[in-house]
């Protein structure tokens, strides 16, 4: 399978905005197109060829390395194919992404999978805040697809998550689901302080205890259906999402935020 | 220097020129007459064939004020999807439905247009909205002061105040807010909208202080013509927007007596409950109404589809529009007891009956009031559509065809509810440089705008005449203002500051002795740090302070 390979040569001093590099906008261009591709760089416009090395030939998977966290959104807007990361990225990881895979093999900045409508993004190593969050203004965070962290994740996990599955390997920060509209979160390791501040709907499934708001009613245990369901969904992608399937189907349920008169559920495997 | 604009098609309907060959000369940011063959022009444009009008006049934009801000705070997403870009010459700037002060003065010169008024300057913002309002590069600005929902002058109407002490507050006001005119939204209704009344009709008395809205219009009315204010009182009625208002508006025409009064907006004001959906257009009524009466003048605040936001200072309208916010997010607020606000975001959609009809209600207006002079070219920006949409505007005015097209893609049942699609007639060009220069500046009395005459200040549009009417319109050859080429095919060549147009009516100064108190007890500001003087609205992007002459003043 072809692909063009875009080798990082040394990291910028400012944040390049590589929204512009996805697989489906690159297809069908030769090396010296995508060269002279003008990439926004604070006030300055780069042509990618002063950045990158660029080899292979295009296809429908693209390969960044040597990738380095001042490379703020990638594959954002992308619509299919196959992005692979090597090195940590910047922020905005895969913003607005409407359908194909993004894989990054270290970290990823602020607001990664915000706007994303469909799609597979998979961090390996840690994210910053705002994952799957609503950028000031918007009233819905991601709008849909699976996003799988390996690592923590930071403060306000899922802010306003309108649809969608978010997977958080290690520890998610503080207010994780915050005002989340719908869809579901699954957090393996501890979550920080108020999860679920005023959640509207939709799930938060925690592996173990967690402060939560008082604000939140315990509705006891209870072996729910959905959660079956859920980790038949999640054996079907691929085996990292797999791996996130609930052990068994009890859980403990609390219901909130009531302070907003929220009905989403955090639910507490027991 | 002398510059010369040769072998232009003339539209200066002030001076009777309606497409006349002949050139313009220019010197020192006037118009000139022909200074004979001795003289050589130190620029020449070659203007043969070309549509030659005064620069144009929009007599109702909200471009400043605290309103303007809050939408731009709540719509960050408008400001994300709009950017345009640094170059040589401008600012990078952003905002489509509220754009910032930077693309809000760039797109109007652009568009041919040399001076914008603010119509909702409360008195209490008059400062922040002078600043905002300075910041906004080349185009002249001006402001109408609110009033009519402030305690002070309610209060003073309930304690049945002499008109001689009203005459000199609305003076006063005007004289230390900067401002040409007096704007009076939803008279008194802003105010009861604060001791819960969720509706004042025009005959209704308010629930604090038992006057009607009746009475305000009157008073207040009564004031600018007693200081011969050029421009009449600016109204924006009660009942904006609720099916059946074109009663209340075709009241509130025969309620002023005679009185000069322009209606704002009219288009919100002009429905009627007939029909399955009891929603109707009123526009024949209220056009009649305009034609009937010499006093009457009204600018539309056409619609148009898409996004955009509703800034008013309206909170009891806005509070019921509310639920229709899109995307869902509003903000409804007092501004110091003096005034109200309400931003309310909101998405007109060609398919749906409702806004399709108001679309054709606008138009309708435009097309069955006879005077062009009485009827001026506006969406209420950004309410009904941003300014940016005029071009598009203008060809639906003055190419039938292409108006029946749009009407033919909406909603099938607004349509057929609309005499729009029997409707003939098509503006000239004349009529447009009528109710988009000439008009607007008879009717803010400014003596040296929207004209082409010997002495005026050169403010001056050169379009291509293009059969696409949206197409010449939106990007004139050459936009002079004050005499300087600020735009060419489109694009911004100079950034200059534009000047504040203002009137100073005669009053008696007594009358602070009276206020001095009230502000003290009630107003975040003392009455000495209230008034902006000329040197301040200078420091902050002003050019110059025009005052314009009020008519003489009659003998109470």
């Amino acid at each position: 399978m072809s692909q063009v390979v875009l080798t990082l040569r040394a990291s910028p001093a400012i944040v390049v905005d590589c929204s512009p590099l996805t697989p489906d906008r690159l297809a069908g261009k030769s090396a010296a197109t995508i060269a002279a591709i003008e990439l926004q760089s604070g006030n300055r416009r780069l042509p990618a060829g002063d950045l990158f090395d660029i080899t292979g030939e295009s296809g429908d998977t693209l390969v960044i390395r040597n990738a380095c966290n001042k490379l703020d959104r990638i594959g954002a807007g992308m619509n299919g194919g196959t992005l692979e990361v090597e090195g940590d990225v910047g922020a905005f990881l895969g913003a607005g992404l409407v359908s194909g895979t993004i894989r990054v093999s270290g970290g990823a900045g602020a607001f990664a999978a915000t706007g994303m409508v469909a799609g597979t993004l998979h961090v390996r190593g840690n994210v910053g805040d705002f994952l799957g969050a609503a950028i000031a203004g918007d009233k819905q965070g991601m709008l849909g697809g699976l996003v799988v962290v390996d690592g923590d994740a930071g403060d306000r996990v899922g802010d306003h998550l309108r649809r969608g599955i978010i997977l958080v390997g290690g520890n998610a920060g503080d207010y994780c689901a915050s005002r989340m509209l719908a869809g579901t979160i699954a957090v393996r390791g501890r979550v920080g302080a108020l999860p679920g501040y005023a959640m509207k709907r939709g799930t938060l499934l925690l592996a173990g205890a967690a402060e939560l708001p008082t604000t939140f009613n315990d509705c006891g245990t209870h072996e729910l259906m959905f959660l079956r369901l859920f980790a038949r969904h999640l054996a079907g992608v691929d085996a990292a999402a797999a791996s996130f399937a609930p052990h068994g189907e009890r859980v403990r349920r609390f219901v909130g935020d009531r302070a907003n008169g929220g009905l989403g559920e955090i639910l507490i495997t027991v | 220097m002398l510059i010369r604009l040769k072998g232009g098609r003339i539209y200066d309907p002030a001076n009777g020129a309606n497409g006349t060959v002949r050139d313009i000369y220019i010197r020192d940011g006037r118009i000139v007459a022909d200074p004979g063959d001795s003289a050589r022009p130190d620029q020449d444009y070659d203007v043969s064939g070309k549509v030659v009008m005064a620069g144009a006049i929009d007599m109702h934009t909200h471009i400043g004020g605290g309103k303007v801000n809050i939408a731009r705070a709540l719509l960050p997403e408008d400001h994300r999807a709009d950017l345009l870009a640094r170059t040589e010459l401008t600012r990078a700037c952003c905002g489509h439905a509220a754009p910032s002060t930077l693309a809000t003065g760039y797109r109007y010169a652009e568009m041919g247009y040399t001076a914008c008024f603010e119509p909702a300057l409360l008195p209490t913002n008059a400062r922040q909205a002078h600043m905002e309002m300075g910041d906004v590069p080349i185009v002249d600005k001006g402001g109408y002061a609110l009033l009519g929902n402030d305690d002070l002058l309610l209060s003073l109407m309930r304690e049945g105040a002499d008109q001689k002490l009203i005459n000199d507050y609305v003076a006063w006001t005007l004289d230390v807010t900067q401002c040409i005119g007096i704007k009076v939204v939803n008279p008194g209704g802003i105010n009861a909208f604060k001791f819960n009344a969720r509706k004042l009709d025009l005959d209704e008395t308010s629930p604090r202080y038992g006057i009607t809205p009746r009475a305000i219009l009157l008073t207040l009315a009564q004031a600018i013509e007693d200081l011969g204010v050029p421009h009449p009182l600016h109204v924006h009625g009660c009942n904006l927007g609720v099916p059946g208002n074109v009663d209340t508006t075709l009241e509130t025409i025969s309620g002023i007596e005679g009185l000069p009064m322009h209606l704002t907006h009219i288009q919100f004001h002009s429905y009627g409950t007939e029909g399955d959906r009891k929603f109707s257009s009123g526009a024949a009524r209220i056009a009649e109404a305009i034609n009937r009466n010499p006093n009457i003048s009204a600018d539309v605040g056409q619609i148009l589809f898409g996004q955009t936001v509703t800034a008013s200072g309206d909170n009891m309208s806005q509070h019921r529009n509310r639920k229709f916010a899109s995307p869902n997010k509003w903000v409804v607020m007092d501004i110091e007891c003096d005034a109200g606000c309400g931003v309310v975001p909101f998405r007109y959609r060609d398919q749906n009956f409702v806004n399709a009809l108001q679309w054709a209600i606008g138009l309708e207006i435009f097309l069955s009031v006879d005077d062009p002079w009485r009827i001026f070219l506006t969406t209420d920006h950004p309410n009904g559509a941003p300014f940016t949409t005029y071009p598009h505007l203008i060809r639906l005015l003055m190419d039938k065809t292409f108006r029946n097209e749009q009407l033919a893609r909406l909603n099938p049942d607004a349509a057929a509810a609309s005499t729009l699609g029997s409707i003939t007639r098509e503006y000239t060009l004349n009529e447009m440089a009528i109710m988009t220069r000439a008009g607007p500046a008879k009717i803010l009395g400014l003596a040296d705008r929207g004209h082409l005459g010997i002495g005026a200040g050169a403010d001056i549009t050169v379009y291509t005449d293009h059969e696409d009417r949206e197409a010449m319109f939106r990007t004139p050859d050459y936009v002079f203002k004050d005499g300087e080429l600020v735009a060419k095919d489109g694009r911004i060549v100079k950034v200059t500051l534009g000047a504040t147009h203002v009137v100073k009516p005669a009053y008696d100064r007594g009358i602070e002795d009276r206020l001095r108190p009230f502000f003290a007890r009630y107003r975040s500001t003392r009455l000495e740090n209230f008034a902006i003087d000329e040197e301040e609205l200078c420091e902050c992007g002003s050019s110059r302070l025009t005052v314009h002459q009020c008519r003489h003043a009659r003998v109470a």
